[in-house]
């Protein structure tokens, strides 16, 4: 399971360019195409009140993008992989997620929120809802970003992202195809830290027997996962917590210096996923760090 | 000069041109009067007190039971008689920028029609009720209350659930498929909204004619006959004839439409099969082009909500049977069952959001601008309208009263409305002749007494005004909304389109005036 080939969708935000060369080191793990893409939105060219449609802004609109990802290309194609753009009118999220189904592509890479102020999340809606509907894995990329930590404002990077990925596992379906992503990345990570955090929910109550039994339970797991990763020739260290789920991530993540954080999104409950957040989507929110999620 | 200078100029200038005439009345008033009553709205059997000095505003609003709608009464000084001509000047303007605007500076337009439409509210609202205070406060929350909330609430319905309906499956537009599909929609369109059955075949329609060379006559007729004319028989169908219905017109009168509509489309659809079987043929279609793919059978998705359609028409059908007495809101008396029927809109909208799946939206490219872009610039036209509509209330006593003069015969209604409504939007338009109607011949008389006798014994005005605001909707782009939303949607999907003078030139007026010249001789 590698990244082949992958979807960057851009709004020209300042610093997407960045973003985009901070991938091109997928080219070491497999990546083979790149397919640039720009959703003008339907309502900026059409239902013009009693006018209609701006068929001259649309074309000026494509024009523009179509030379501003032709100077991208280039920077693609000396790293040796292939792109193809494509452009189109409608409805951003929709129309994504259908040129991610035509063009069978193994990755897609959002972006992070406009403004961000401090100690609020980096994602909006538009990037939750396709995290919340697509089918294949998202690279939230977050190329620079600001936060406070213990008072103090730090602007962060975020150039290497493969270099030493956090693999938070809660031991789920999609957990399992994450760890088989990571395993692609032997030739651009220099560690994996494979994380589990023993959840709140599951210690509450628990005598300390219980406890240990699963701390032990845990802890085999935890290596026979950071087995599978150096069997394919990656090094991999165990982590295991116990707490609120999302802030350890997070905190966890930040301490170890890692450089993204990689989770499986399971999507069992909807409702209380509309009303609360899932984990994932609440480190999403909250990290400062990159965070791919795997479907 | 920097625009913000000219908007700013415009609207100081607008103030003072206001306030010097409404000093020197109120001065020559104040002078006669101890206290004085300005009545808007007649007699009425509730008066909204709203005294601020000296002045009393006798008011009574109550949707389409309003019997204020009239003129002076005894001693009451009617506002229509005393208002100048040239405040219905922001109207005019109001509505030559939604004219003019989409030609001239489509970009400017597209991103700030609502700051557009908000400068002309404020330049006719700011110093109106400067100028006549808690009389004009009343006349603008009557007009938002019980003219543009029902407007906006309706329309809003009818977007939101026929937006949930998808027509999904393989159709070949060949002419006997492409006639029957606008067929179709011109009978949807008076019961789910020239909007809505627009929305809800356009892209089939589009979808079925891919293989065809020349589309653009096909999405003309489109208009013509979905987007406008079909809607004229219920006050479902078209906003004028809402509006109607909101000031009294009775449901089921606007089926006396169905004679002039029946003429109107069968000349247009007997015209739109020769083009269509003539450009069939030219392009060498006689034999069914190949499919690509497979075949999908024909389905429409989304059907749970013609229950919720039928929520709408009935909802709207009670608010015109029943009598729940009244309501003030705001100083403004309004029936319950109109307030009753607005709630019950909106629930059927809601419900419709809630059960359709998101899948149907996203199939139908549904989008909320076209929405928000009525509401923004409606409320413009609704504010700006109010001292236009009180003077024409006033007959021939007010500024206006050349106008109420001038147009005299059915003829000149269908004719004078029509063509008003080809240029400027058909809802506005058909208001403001409707009172004319009013003036011209019950000066004075409140207005729920009124309509009943302009749909019994000067029916024929009636008819005239109401087809000519809908039938003339179609005359050009700006007619009547949906007319854009099918052209842009057309135009996304690569149809060109004519101009707006092309629209005009080659089609309107080969196809449309004809028409109506027929319907004039047969009915007028």
């Amino acid at each position: 399971m590698e990244f082949k080939k992958i979807l960057f969708p851009t709004k020209f935000r300042e610093l997407a360019f960045n973003s985009l060369e901070s991938i091109l080191e997928l080219k070491k793990a497999g990546l083979k195409e790149i397919v640039l893409t720009y959703i003008i939105p339907r309502d900026e060219v059409g239902f013009v009140p009693y006018g209609g449609y701006m068929k001259d802004e649309e074309e000026r609109l494509r024009e523009q993008t179509r030379i501003r990802f032709e100077d991208w290309q280039e920077a693609i194609a000396a790293e040796g992989i292939e792109s193809k753009i494509r452009i189109e009118v409608g409805n951003p999220i929709p129309k994504l997620l259908r040129i991610a189904e035509e063009e069978k592509v193994d990755l897609i890479i959002a972006g992070r929120k406009k403004r961000t102020m401090l100690g609020k999340v980096y994602v909006g809606s538009h990037t939750l809802e396709l995290i919340r509907r697509s089918t294949v894995p998202i690279l939230v990329s977050k190329y620079m970003v600001r936060f406070e930590w213990e008072g103090e404002q730090i602007t962060r990077v975020n150039d290497r992202l493969f270099t030493a990925p956090l693999l938070a596992t809660d031991w789920s379906e999609p957990s399992e195809k994450a760890l088989k992503l990571v395993s692609s990345f032997k030739e651009i990570a220099d560690k994996v830290m494979v994380t589990h955090i023993i959840g709140v929910k599951i210690s509450k109550g628990l005598d300390k027997s219980e406890l240990n039994r699963i701390e032990k339970e845990s802890k085999e797991r935890l290596e026979k996962y950071c087995d599978r990763l150096k069997k394919d020739g990656i090094n991999a260290e165990p982590h295991l917590f116990s707490g609120q789920s999302a802030p350890e991530i997070i905190r966890v993540a930040r301490e170890h210096k890692a450089s993204m954080i990689v989770m499986g999104t399971t999507g069992k409950d909807r409702f209380k996923e509309f009303w609360l957040g899932s984990v994932s989507h609440r480190v999403t929110e909250s990290s400062e760090l990159p965070v791919l999620l795997v479907p | 000069m920097r625009l913000e200078k000219w908007i700013t100029i415009i609207f100081l200038l607008s103030i003072v041109a206001f306030l010097v005439p409404a000093i020197a009345s109120d001065h020559s008033v104040a002078a006669t009067h101890d206290t004085e009553h300005v009545s808007t709205h007649g007699a009425g059997h509730a008066s909204a007190e709203t005294g601020h000095g000296n002045v009393h505003a006798s008011a009574e609003s109550h949707g389409h039971r309003d019997e204020g709608h009239g003129g002076g009464h005894g001693d009451h000084i009617n506002l229509g008689e005393v208002l100048p001509l040239w405040s219905c000047i922001p109207f005019a303007c109001m509505l030559f920028s939604i004219a003019l605007f989409p030609l001239l500076a489509p970009k400017f337009w597209h991103h700030h029609f609502g700051k557009v439409s908000a400068f002309w509210a404020a330049c006719i609202g700011i110093p109106f009720v400067i100028a006549y205070k808690s009389v004009a406060v009343h006349e603008i929350l009557h007009i938002i209350l019980a003219d543009y909330v029902p407007f906006i609430v309706l329309l809003w319905a009818l977007f939101t659930i026929s937006g949930g309906i998808v027509l999904k499956g393989t159709l070949r537009g060949t002419p006997i498929v492409n006639t029957i599909i606008i067929l179709i929609g011109t009978v949807l369109a008076s019961w789910m909204g020239t909007t809505g059955a627009a929305m809800l075949l356009i892209r089939p329609f589009l979808k079925a004619n891919d293989y065809r060379k020349n589309k653009t006559f096909m999405v003309v007729f489109f208009i013509f006959l979905v987007a406008n004319i079909g809607g004229s028989l219920t006050p479902l169908g078209d906003p004028p004839l809402f509006l109607g219905f909101l000031h009294g017109v009775s449901f089921f009168w606007t089926m006396k439409i169905m004679p002039h509509m029946l003429v109107t489309a069968g000349i247009l659809l007997t015209i739109y099969f020769i083009l269509d079987t003539y450009h069939y043929k030219k392009e060498g279609l006689t034999s069914a082009p190949v499919e690509e793919g497979k075949k999908e059978p024909l389905k429409l998705v989304g059907l749970h909500n013609f229950i919720f359609l039928g929520g709408v028409v009935g909802s709207v059908l009670i608010s015109g049977i029943v009598d729940w007495g009244e309501v003030n809101t705001l100083g403004i008396h309004r029936a319950v069952q109109d307030w009753a029927r607005d709630g019950f809109l909106i629930l059927m909208g809601t419900l419709s959001l809630l059960t359709t799946s998101k899948m149907i939206y996203e199939d139908n490219e549904f989008s909320w601008f076209p929405i928000i872009e009525v509401a923004y610039l409606f409320i413009g036209i609704f504010v700006t309208m109010v001292p236009c509509l009180l003077i024409l209330k006033a007959g021939l006593k007010g500024e206006l009263g050349f106008l109420i003069a001038a147009v005299k015969e059915p003829v000149h209604y269908f004719w004078v409305t029509g063509t008003l409504s080809g240029f400027l939007d058909n809802a506005p338009t058909y208001l403001t002749f409707f009172n004319t109607a009013l003036g011209a011949f019950y000066p004075g008389m409140p207005e729920a007494q009124a309509v009943p006798l302009l749909m019994t014994e000067t029916s024929i005005y009636l008819k005239a005004i109401s087809a000519g605001a809908v039938f003339f909707g179609a005359f050009s782009y700006i007619g009547n909304a949906p007319n854009f939303m099918v052209r842009s949607i057309a135009e996304e999907g690569g149809t060109s389109m004519p101009s707006f003078f092309g629209y005009i030139l080659k089609y309107s007026l080969v196809f449309l005036l004809p028409t109506f010249v027929v319907v004039t001789l047969i009915f007028f």
